[in-house]
């Protein structure tokens, strides 16, 4: 978020009409190039764990579900799920049978849950939350991204390391996650922990809840998936190795999704060096 | 082979691996790792557990009535044929100073609870239903249970269906012998002449079609604890 006094002058110029060079981001002023990974180490690790933790508890649970696919208390109806009765499709689902998709969501919730946990600590004491916590101008900054994505506006907009609609999905994404475990045990505690279940609106409604929420977190997982294929592949190295090429930032090809070409031309050979 | 492409190589044949060793069942080297799992549940099970925990549902609750599932693991829904077995009675014994057997007559000029709660099967539905029955506390103090009784098994007449329980589950004020449902006496559909039920405990381990309860120092599974799923079955 450090930017060049001249940069500014393009924030609020909306970039228009000016060459990336003409806003002082020609490849000389990306260097020094620090040998720093983009991710820490410890974010790489939990993004992946994260995957396959949530992989476990969406797919096992979509199973538990299959066993009542529907919300009602028995002999009352439920205003607002229109699919009662059809089963998620197998193929989605894993565990067998209820016991088994049971057994693995019961164990698979302390790998989200401890995971989770390690993660949110780590970038609250590391600092890596600046960049994702919302600030002042991010609605104005995530308009215009999506004028960016609709051909509306002709530049990348000025961005940190992520730019606005990113970060409010990865800033949601814990949330997203705290909300699913807090559903999920207000449901699996319903009496012992009645006060939860009671504050969530009983045990139907948490249930919902907790569905709810795991349509969010999937539904920002796709498109983020989505996105990094569509927009920014080179970011996947990243996310392993932890190196990052910024000359070949969404914003230095100026990319849309699945507009974009390969090597811009306001590229210049300075940073294929740093290609590691 | 460059970095780049070991990288891939590696990614690609762990996930093959992961892949043949699994099905949708998962692979089966998993199961002493979910099986440790649910022991660790266990225990933070127990802690979380109060007897003074309440299920309450309103007064003027909707009861599921009719729709209430009537479920049990026999070919035909198992009826009491006093002529093949004589009189139907609840014994109480194991861990106890005073074995006793019951009849239904003498069940029911016990102290009575009655109480509308919420039903919560495994599967994830809830239904609701008033109870009449006996706590299962009254019928410890009546039988006198020592203090080595750690487990509770309720046996039936359903086949061999049985569940164990932890004592504090089984000695929870909301848990009830009940031998009425909404008002009228349990049916053959529910478990008649009278079963286990409470908000405590998932609905495999309320067993219907009772016949003996059982106080233990060890505990004794159970029908579907004994075929994955989790032996505590705690709510």
């Amino acid at each position: 978020m450090t930017t060049a006094g001249g940069q500014a002058l393009g924030e609020t110029d909306d970039g228009v009409g000016l060459s990336p060079e003409a806003r002082g981001r020609e490849p000389s002023a990306v260097v020094p190039r620090a040998r720093r990974p983009r991710h820490h180490w410890v974010v790489r690790v939990t993004h992946w764990v994260n995957f396959v933790a949530l992989g476990l508890m969406v797919t096992t649970g979509l199973r538990i579900f299959n066993a009542f696919p529907a919300f009602a208390r028995k002999g009352e109806s439920f205003c607002c799920y229109p699919f009662a009765g059809k089963p998620i499709p197998a193929a989605l689902t894993f565990g067998g049978w209820l016991a088994g998709a049971r057994n693995y969501h019961f164990a698979a919730m302390w790998l989200l849950f401890v995971n989770g946990l390690v993660y949110v600590t780590f970038i609250y004491l590391h600092g890596e939350w600046r960049d994702l916590v919302p600030r002042r101008g991010d609605i104005r900054d995530s308009w215009e991204m999506v004028k960016f994505y609709l051909f509306a506006r002709r530049d990348h907009p000025h961005q940190g390391k992520h730019n606005a609609l990113q970060k409010s999905a990865y800033f949601a994404m814990p949330i997203f996650g705290a909300l699913a475990v807090v559903t999920g045990v207000a449901i699996w505690k319903p009496v012992q922990l009645a006060p939860l279940t009671n504050l969530l609106g009983g045990y139907v409604w948490a249930r919902y809840w907790h569905f709810v929420v795991m349509v969010c977190l999937v539904l920002l997982t796709v498109v983020h998936v989505i996105m990094v294929f569509a927009v920014d592949p080179y970011s996947i190295r990243s996310m392993i190795t932890g190196g990052y090429n910024e000359a070949k930032s969404p914003e230095a090809r100026n990319a849309r999704p699945f507009f974009w070409r390969r090597s811009p031309a306001s590229v210049r050979t300075p940073d294929r060096g740093f290609d590691r | 082979m460059n970095r780049r492409r070991f990288v891939a190589f590696s990614a690609s044949s762990i996930a093959a691996s992961v892949l043949a060793a699994c099905d949708s069942f998962g692979p089966k080297r998993a199961t002493s790792l979910l099986k440790l799992a649910e022991r660790k549940n266990e225990v933070l099970e127990r802690w979380l557990f109060t007897s003074g925990s309440r299920n309450s549902v309103a007064a003027d609750a909707r009861l599921s009535g009719r729709a209430f599932p009537r479920y049990y693991i026999s070919h035909s829904v198992p009826v009491w044929d006093e002529a093949q077995r004589g009189v139907w009675r609840l014994e109480v014994s194991g861990a106890v100073r005073n074995p006793v057997s019951l009849t239904l007559d003498d069940l029911m000029k016990m102290r009575s609870t009655t109480q509308k709660v919420d039903h919560f099967c495994v599967e994830g539905w809830t239904a609701r239903a008033e109870w009449t029955g006996v706590r299962m506390s009254e019928l410890a103090r009546a039988a006198g249970v020592t203090p080595d009784a750690q487990y509770v098994d309720f046996q039936s007449f359903d086949s061999d269906y049985h569940e164990s329980w932890d004592i504090d589950s089984a000695l929870h004020p909301q848990t009830l012998i009940a031998y009425g449902m909404d008002r009228a006496l349990l049916g053959p559909g529910h478990g008649a002449p009278a079963r286990v039920h409470s908000p405590v405990k998932l609905g495999y381990k309320n067993t219907k079609y009772l016949t003996r309860i059982v106080f233990l120092p060890t505990r004794a599974g159970g029908y579907w604890s004994d075929r994955g799923y989790e032996w505590y079955g705690g709510v």
